[in-house]
């Protein structure tokens, strides 16, 4: 005989297990949830160039389907682009689904490896390895897409490809254009090379006595994103003829490393004026450093007030043009899922080619992501060249990718400039250093470079 | 021997204060604009004050329904990790059985373990029985405690064995003695042993992360770490929404904390 009171507690103990019960095994999913459509012609043109898209058609049979697309950042604008195409064929629902950068790379793989994973899912060119092999070739002749979108052939793997570059990124100087004014700098001193540079930086160097108030050049923290692009200024490539053998401990970046070595012996700038130069520039105490595109929205989010532009770097003679500017990496467009069912597949084919044809989307993508975008027909649109971080690519051709290359080399030349920054290491002996690293973490790894693939490429 | 108090109290009062301060600053960063908190000049207090950072948590992360999410995680882990804990810890207390102090010894070592070791095929493992993107994925793992069987056991061998006797001349059951006697004994471990697995719980990042796709199922601590993009980090919203969520623990320390100390040292001296 069970007592009122008890009868109460075991009632209250069912209710409270049922409902974690039910919470326990509630699964994603959902069900397909959209609708069926039954008009493949759209009365809407073909987009693209030589990559086309043809919207009048039915995709899964105007079946509802439901895809999921991962990614890292840009998650309205990702969405919005999903939701756009949903709007053409509203039996497809595509959900953009945030996730954390950092984890994202142990997520990601962990799901392919287990034929899991979303059908959609950004792509890092750094992480390639890990993801390649999971990944479904685009339903897209190679020679289209090298056709439209510049760098494609570079990702071409035994005539696939399975992701291409959305924009370039690469180096530029940023400049306090307050700072610039103030030191009674014109548009016309802007420096086409380093010697003018070095005099540039020395004018928008503030001192009090021997403190730094003001370095005209910072580059703390930067040195390995310099090192990787500048020895290309004088012909010197990141891999040997070889295309296997890594070529850090050369003559090139030697004198890369001296150039800027030279600038704070001017004291135009100091390895202890804060450990983040683009941290300092954002603050107001450097007038100008190096940093890669994304630096733009950066200073829009985080520096709003401070007053900026950009340059493209200087080269090492005045009137030559170099053997490239500097390297590029690119940001990546989407990759599709091998373990996805065939249906997904093919809907996300489909919503490849609407996406990589769609000028309107590429080109916000390249603006907010400040990169140059990779897709031709919108290259040349003013609002590219109003964007100072874009203006200052100068030549697009003239930037090389050597290919997705293994995290030692920017770990191994960050050490190395810790090396002689802070540590008193001789420049020659931290590059045989960061050589020989990189040398042994590259040994085994199979690892390819693209540089021959550079229409300028000429072997050492 | 005041002036010996005196230092001594000073002394803790400077660690507190270091320890506390980094939370304050946190509190009050999380009512600044993101370019104040980058900014080169800093200051304790807001030049000027916003909301702005808590009213765009919501839309930005759905705040709220990941703050659910992670009370009903945390709480329900709690509950049935020490209840498992007590049932655990009474059994290798007060019973006396053979293997006892290898199979003991066997859950002792499961602690020994490091995680990386065991992430991978625990993953594979919930994959096959196909409990992803599940909270059984979350709780199951959870639900038994090595160090909360150590704890228990080690605060009920302070039980005198006599009052289990009596009880069981008195005709209790077993049932009976483990909920009625035993139990209400060792509530202050249980104290202890609720905020270290609700703050373990609560904080856990990685195999939530790695279980849960959906992003209505999401936990607060994956959510926290959307602020942290590729290039930058959103440090207002960060702060807005790291200071509401130690809320939770805070509740939870207030109420057990009068008991959490004597229940800490419970696990610690063998009575």
């Amino acid at each position: 005989m069970i007592r009122p009171k008890r009868r109460v507690r075991v009632a209250a103990s069912i209710a409270a297990a049922t409902v974690i019960a039910v919470s326990l095994t509630a699964c994603g999913g959902g069900g397909s949830g959209g609708v069926e459509d039954t008009e493949a012609d759209k009365g809407l043109p073909v987009a693209g160039v030589n990559l086309t898209y043809d919207p009048n058609t039915l995709v899964n049979d105007g079946k509802p389907i439901e895809l999921e697309w991962w990614a890292w950042s840009n998650i309205e604008q990702f969405q919005a682009i999903a939701d756009a195409y949903t709007e053409i064929h509203p039996n497809v629902t595509i959900k953009v689904v945030n996730q954390p950068w950092e984890d994202y790379w142990t997520k990601l793989p962990l799901e392919l490896q287990s034929d899991g994973g979303p059908a959609i899912f950004n792509v890092h060119n750094s992480q390639h390895d890990n993801l390649i092999a999971k990944m479904e070739p685009y339903d897209i002749d190679p020679a289209d897409l090298e056709a439209d979108y510049t760098g494609a052939a570079a990702h071409v793997i035994d005539g696939e490809t399975y992701y291409v570059d959305l924009g370039l990124m690469s180096g530029s100087i940023y400049y306090n254009t307050d700072m610039w004014e103030a030191a009674g700098l014109t548009e016309a001193d802007i420096p086409k090379t380093w010697d003018e540079f070095r005099e540039v930086a020395k004018k928008l160097t503030i001192r009090e006595g021997d403190e730094l108030r003001q370095a005209g050049f910072n580059f703390n923290g930067a040195g390995q994103a310099m090192q990787m692009g500048m020895a290309y200024q004088l012909g010197q490539n990141l891999f040997a003829a070889d295309g296997a053998t890594p070529a850090v401990d050369n003559q090139a970046n030697l004198d890369v490393i001296n150039r800027f070595l030279d600038i704070y012996a001017d004291g135009s700038g100091d390895a202890d004026f804060g450990a983040s130069a683009t941290e300092s520039f954002g603050q107001g105490l450097s007038a100008m450093t190096y940093a890669w595109g994304w630096f733009s929205g950066t200073l829009r989010n985080e520096y709003p007030d401070l007053k900026w532009s950009a340059f493209q770097t200087p080269v090492p003679s005045g009137g030559e043009t170099p053997y490239a500017y500097d390297r590029y990496n690119g940001e990546s467009t989407f990759g599709i899922n091998a373990n996805a069912s065939d249906a997904e597949k093919a809907a996300a084919q489909d919503f490849l080619r609407y996406y990589l044809t769609d000028e309107e989307s590429m080109k916000e993508l390249s603006l907010s992501f400040s990169i140059f975008p990779a897709y031709k027909p919108i290259a040349d649109d003013p609002a590219f060249t109003e964007d100072p971080a874009l203006a200052a690519f100068g030549d697009i051709e003239r930037y090389i990718w050597p290919g997705p290359v293994p995290s030692t080399f920017e770990t191994s030349t960050a050490t190395m400039w810790e090396e002689i920054l802070f540590n008193g290491v001789a420049p020659e002996d931290a590059l045989a250093t960061a050589q020989k690293t990189i040398e042994k973490d590259l040994d085994g790894k199979g690892f390819v470079p693209t540089e021959d693939l550079y229409p300028f490429y000429a072997a050492d | 021997m005041k002036v010996r108090v005196f230092a001594l109290n000073a002394t803790l009062a400077v660690v507190g204060v270091i320890i506390v301060l980094p939370f304050f600053w946190m509190i009050l960063s999380a009512f600044k604009s993101n370019a104040e908190i980058v900014g080169f000049e800093q200051s304790f207090w807001p030049r000027e004050w916003t909301l702005q950072n808590f009213i765009s948590i919501q839309t930005k992360l759905d705040f709220f329904r990941l703050f659910g999410n992670s009370v009903f995680l945390s709480v329900t882990i709690t509950a049935l990790s020490v209840y498992t804990s007590l049932v655990g810890g009474f059994v290798f207390a007060k019973y006396r059985f053979r293997g006892r102090g290898v199979l003991f010894a066997v859950i002792l070592s499961t602690m020994m373990v490091t995680w990386a070791v065991v992430i991978i095929p625990r993953y594979t493992m919930f994959r096959e029985i196909g409990l992803t993107d599940s909270y059984a994925s979350i709780i199951i793992p959870a639900v038994i405690s090595a160090f909360g069987i150590f704890m228990m056991r080690q605060s009920m061998d302070a039980v005198p064995d006599e009052i289990l006797e009596a009880a069981r001349i008195d005709g209790a059951s077993e049932w009976f003695i483990f909920h009625r006697i035993v139990a209400p004994m060792s509530v202050n471990a249980i104290s202890a042993l609720s905020i270290f697995i609700f703050l373990w719980v609560w904080e856990d990042y990685l195999w939530p992360y790695l279980m849960i796709s959906s992003e209505e199922k999401q936990v607060l601590a994956v959510g926290l770490t959307t602020f942290n993009g590729q290039y930058s980090t959103d440090y207002g919203g960060l702060f807005a929404a790291t200071s509401l969520a130690i809320v939770p623990v805070m509740i939870v320390y207030v109420i057990f904390q009068r008991r959490f100390i004597a229940g800490a040292a419970s696990a610690a001296l063998k009575g």
